[in-house]
């Protein structure tokens, strides 16, 4: 009892002069170093929007949608088809080998394990991907390690070619994107309690089923995470498509790149631009709304 | 049940919420095939022969020999040598994990701390960067830079991967600041500390950590950076991985991947000693 009324009178004591500040204003004086750098990020996207409608030549004067036009020509529209199936494709892949990994890094009990684990997730997104792509080249190549291995199971006569062509990008896109698929399944399901497994074990789930209908439900916000943050880093893939696709595979990040370095046409590139922060931007508030429902919905349930 | 018993019986039966045998297995194999590529380069980079076929029909140095005298004698060719990348490389990723860091700290703790107007608005922008397409950055710094009245070499690729960065280095910190009760800050105050002693004496020190695995992200993440910087650099500024691509961009180099070995044991060292310094679970992403 001696102690509540200690602590509540010092806390009652003024100690200070009133504050000049507003919390708000201490707030933002606080975030503005990082604003600084953030409002570059935002000066950039409006510029690269307000790029988009100049014309060639007079980047900063002109308006005209003709750029946004060209993008609705058969080839470029291709292009932002063959992105977009890409992304959704190789998000679907990492989705479904991310379940079983987040879900073993979620329960790993042994130190040594879970730091193994983690890293080995970890390499893949911070490694550069340059040096995946090499890596990828070895093993895809007509000699390389997947071709040796297919004719040596007796599945091919001869190496079938995986460079170059949507096959090896697509395995490529996987493997770079995948640790952003681990990394929020394996916090949602740190997050769903071991009790709830107990509970549906006792009441004579089978394992299946307690993984299937507790835990797979339970983590289904952490599961779209992963999924849109694939697909949006996918979707504006660059160094995979350029180095495991050339140029027989042209996602929309490489003809980015292309309008700029050999064409010099900057409307153009940053009409593509537009159009993939556009897509990143669509699925990310997709995903926000799914996820913000279910987690309304999971909250009213408990 | 005594414990040596109750480790016999876990072969046979295991309790809820223990991985299987099938599921461990099963997810080594989907992690072994998730870094094939960086272990395909390393076993490669051995190769005695000169082809990319796999595996090597020799094993030798010759490729690190090569790579060596491409250190110490650059060629008359290269339009930098590596060393220059390699300086320019540590010093970018020097002064964007300080820049990041410097930023980052006062942020998370007005995220964490403060109740304020635009709070929701404050935390989307900043994990924008983490979603927001690489090509277009690269693409808008480059309008941005190119525009401006003066050059800017070393400072244009700083400023990117500090962007890039931001968000991990933010949320390490918050995660780190989220431990700390308000509790101390109070007690720094009462006992006579400016509230900003209080931070810079009591909190800051506390979330240490959580600071230090940031500044190591942030530097991991501005060595490996390519595609922004892919469209930021120019012939007198080079890193590492632009080096190594516009070494690589006709043909492939089996020297490239002797580079490569000396930098991924690099990032997994700083990666290993991330893991240590924030115990495990504690990195955040």
């Amino acid at each position: 009892m001696a102690h509540s009324t200690l602590t509540r009178q010092v806390g009652v004591a003024p100690l200070r002069p009133a504050k000049t500040f507003s919390p708000t204003a201490r707030a933002w004086l606080f975030l503005s170093p990082a604003m600084l750098f953030l409002g570059v990020l935002i000066a950039a996207s409006l510029l690269v929007l307000r790029m988009s409608v100049g014309t060639k030549g007079a980047e900063w004067s002109g308006f005209s949608l003709a750029s946004y036009a060209q993008l609705l020509e058969p080839y470029y529209l291709k292009s932002l088809l063959l992105t977009l199936r890409l992304a959704l494709v190789s998000a679907l892949i990492a989705v479904l080998l991310a379940i079983p990994v987040g879900y073993c890094m979620s329960r790993l009990q042994s130190p040594l394990l879970r730091r193994v684990f983690l890293a080995a997730v970890l390499l893949p997104l911070l490694v550069n991907l340059l040096l995946q792509s090499y890596g990828w080249l070895v093993i895809l190549g007509p000699g390389g390690m997947l071709n040796q291995a297919l004719i040596g199971l007796g599945l091919i006569d001869r190496p079938v070619m995986l460079l170059y062509n949507q096959t090896g990008v697509l395995m490529g896109l996987v493997q770079t994107a995948f640790p952003l698929a681990v990394l929020p399944i394996a916090s949602a399901m740190r997050g769903v309690s071991r009790s709830y497994e107990e509970a549906a074990a006792t009441l004579g789930a089978s394992r299946l089923q307690v993984f299937r209908q507790v835990v797979l439900p339970m983590s289904l916000p952490g599961i779209i995470t992963g999924a849109t943050l694939v697909f949006a880093y996918n979707a504006s893939s660059f160094v995979v498509p350029l180095l495991l696709g050339g140029r027989r595979v042209p996602m929309l990040a490489v003809m980015v790149h292309d309008q700029i370095a050999p064409l010099m046409n900057w409307p153009a590139a940053s009409a593509a631009g537009v159009v993939l922060i556009v897509t990143t931007l669509a699925i990310m508030t997709f995903s926000e709304f799914v996820t913000g429902r279910r987690r309304r919905i999971l909250e009213a349930s408990q | 049940m005594s414990s040596p018993l109750k480790s016999l019986f876990r072969g046979a039966a295991l309790l809820p919420g223990e991985t299987g045998r099938f599921a461990m297995l099963l997810s080594g194999g989907i992690l072994l095939l998730a870094v094939l590529p960086i272990l395909t380069m390393i076993v490669m980079s051995f190769s005695g022969a000169s082809n990319l076929d796999f595996p090597p029909a020799s094993y030798s140095l010759q490729w690190y020999k090569a790579a060596w005298n491409t250190f110490v004698s650059p060629d008359a060719s290269d339009v930098l040598s590596l060393g220059q990348a390699l300086t320019t490389s540590l010093l970018v990723a020097t002064l964007s994990m300080l820049f990041a860091t410097l930023v980052a700290v006062p942020a998370a703790y007005a995220l964490v701390r403060c109740e304020f107007r635009g709070k929701a608005a404050a935390l989307q922008l900043m994990s924008l960067p983490l979603v927001f397409p690489m090509v277009v950055l690269g693409l808008a710094l480059l309008l941005i830079f190119d525009s401006l009245p003066f050059q800017l070499n070393t400072s244009r690729l700083v400023i990117a991967h500090v962007i890039l960065a931001l968000p991990f280095v933010v949320k390490n910190c918050t995660a780190a600041m989220l431990s700390i009760g308000s509790e101390v800050e109070e007690a720094a105050q009462m006992l006579g500390a400016s509230p900003l002693r209080a931070i810079v004496d009591v909190v800051v020190p506390l979330m240490r950590s959580g600071i230090l695995a940031g500044m190591l992200l942030a530097f991991i993440i501005s060595f490996n950076e390519f595609t922004v910087t892919y469209f930021l650099y120019n012939i007198d500024v080079m890193t590492v991985p632009i080096w190594m691509y516009s070494r690589t961009v006709s043909s492939l180099d089996p020297t490239v991947f002797s580079f490569a070995v000396l930098i991924v044991l690099i990032d997994f060292a700083l990666i290993w000693a991330l893991e240590k310094l924030v115990g495990e679970g504690g990195v955040s992403f």
